[in-house]
């Protein structure tokens, strides 16, 4: 007996984390029924192990956010300026390596011939250098673009406002939006919980109303809207980017009933400035 | 569409997409705050703990290796994290002995919701725990971690693994039924 007890006792923790195989679960359970020692402990752990569940899952405050990305945009940075370097040290030895003869006698005629020509050649040096660098450089631009697109959207997905709030600040800083950033701000400025995350999402948008999209967007969300603020910052966006096809929409506004009088006065302005 | 996995988003950190690194901080940043805020009881520690193994992550990112898992190397640097912020804060007094020493007791208020006090209860029991028992506890019980993995992060053998298991999930088990006054659980 007491050697099937150790047994039970190293497959234990396997029984708590639930990995036990059919077999060994029913080989544990045969033995517990008939030794009540066993059978105690194993009560004992489990009850704690599954009391360790009430144990609530703590979020860290948004600064902790916020610093990681600041870290890595900087990190980015600092690769960009290496990349700088490194792209003209390798052109530099690539040309040296290609005009170097083998035999030194020849290597000095060659010298000679380099200090000659040394203005000129060196100017196309640092024409070469610097456009591979450019070519560089906007790769990494991209890239850093692509880093900002996905920041804004896994924020914009939090349940936190201020986190969501800081994922439209984070879009707002994209270069090139793309349809899913745009996508993501539009369903925000729709359907976000929270007054300010959606007038920030209408801030952002403004941003990129060149996107054909946004433009519609921005005419469709405005029946949709229920907040007096929101509604003025729509109509005064849909007027400032001089959208005609948006006076339908104020139309529709002006005829609610419950429309709050303010935004029914700009509405009513907005109406004259598009037309 | 499949998410893209951990280990092929490090191998593209360690290949200069460093901005993949969002998604695997995206990923593993809570879990890794809540197994030092485990392990220290202090929230702004643990928001430092957490910067600090992503900022590791970039520094070291060459010396990442794709067969193993990335959150057990994930770990293995949370580890060492951690415990240069023990060096830091008490240099004086060796690792062992700082969590041998009991937490200050303080009752628990009686009207408070029972819940409340297990949560507080469950807590201090675990922080009296010595490290490497509440450290391999909390890897399995809350960072998801097979045991298979604590073995390849600790470098040790499986059976040892589990054997600590039962032992702290013992331990606890007495300190929290201490802590509750000798009433039963």
């Amino acid at each position: 007996m007491k050697c099937e007890c150790e047994q039970i006792r190293e497959k234990s923790a396997d029984y708590l984390a639930g990995e036990l195989d059919e077999k060994s679960l029913a080989e544990v359970r045969a033995h517990l029924a008939d030794c009540p020692a066993c059978r105690e402990e194993l009560e004992g752990l489990s009850a704690i192990w599954t009391k360790l569940g009430v144990l609530p899952k703590e979020q860290p405050s948004g600064a902790l956010r916020s610093r990681f990305y600041e870290m890595l945009e900087a990190y980015k940075k600092d690769m960009e300026k290496e990349r700088e370097k490194q792209g003209f040290g390798q052109t530099l030895s690539h040309w040296i390596r290609r005009l170097m003869p083998r035999r030194p006698a020849y290597q000095i005629a060659l010298s000679l011939v380099l200090i000659a020509a040394g203005l000129g050649s060196g100017y196309l040096l640092s024409v070469r250098s610097r456009s591979a660098a450019r070519t560089e450089v906007a790769g990494l631009k991209s890239e850093v673009d692509d880093m900002r697109r996905i920041v804004a959207v896994s924020l914009l997905k939090q349940a936190s406002p201020s986190e969501r709030l800081m994922g439209v600040s984070w879009s707002a800083r994209i270069d090139r939006p793309g349809d899913e950033i745009i996508q993501t701000l539009l369903e925000t400025l729709n359907h976000d919980p929270n007054v300010n995350v959606r007038l920030a999402a209408a801030d952002a948008l403004y941003l990129f109303y060149d996107h054909p999209e946004v433009k519609e967007g921005l005419i469709d969300s405005l029946a949709g809207q229920t907040s007096p603020l929101v509604q003025l910052s729509l109509v005064n966006l849909l007027v400032e980017i001089r959208e005609r096809r948006a006076a339908g929409a104020l139309e529709r506004l002006i005829q609610d009933e419950k429309l709050n009088p303010k935004v029914k006065k700009r509405a009513e302005l907005g109406l004259v400035q598009l037309s | 569409m499949e998410p893209t996995s951990d280990n092929r988003l490090m191998e593209e950190v360690r290949e200069g997409k460093v901005e993949r690194l969002a998604i695997l901080f995206e990923r593993h940043h809570v879990m890794l705050f809540n197994f030092f805020l485990r392990l220290t009881g202090n929230r702004s520690a643990s928001e430092d703990l957490v910067q600090d193994v992503f900022f590791r992550i970039l520094k070291y990112r060459d010396t990442y290796q794709s067969q193993s898992k990335f959150t057990v190397w994930m770990y293995q640097i949370a580890r060492n994290v951690h415990i240069d912020h023990l060096r830091k804060q008490k240099p004086e007094v060796p690792l062992d002995e700082q969590f041998e020493e009991p937490a200050v007791a303080e009752p628990p208020a009686i009207d408070r919701l029972s819940a409340d006090v297990d949560v507080t209860l469950l807590k201090r029991a675990l922080d009296r725990l010595p490290l490497r028992k509440r450290e391999i506890l909390l890897l399995s019980r809350f960072q998801e971690m097979k045991y298979r993995e604590i073995a390849e992060l600790l470098g040790c053998d499986i059976g040892s693994i589990k054997s600590t298991i039962h032992r702290a999930v013992k331990e606890l088990g007495k300190i929290y039924f201490e802590l509750q006054g000798g009433t039963s659980p």
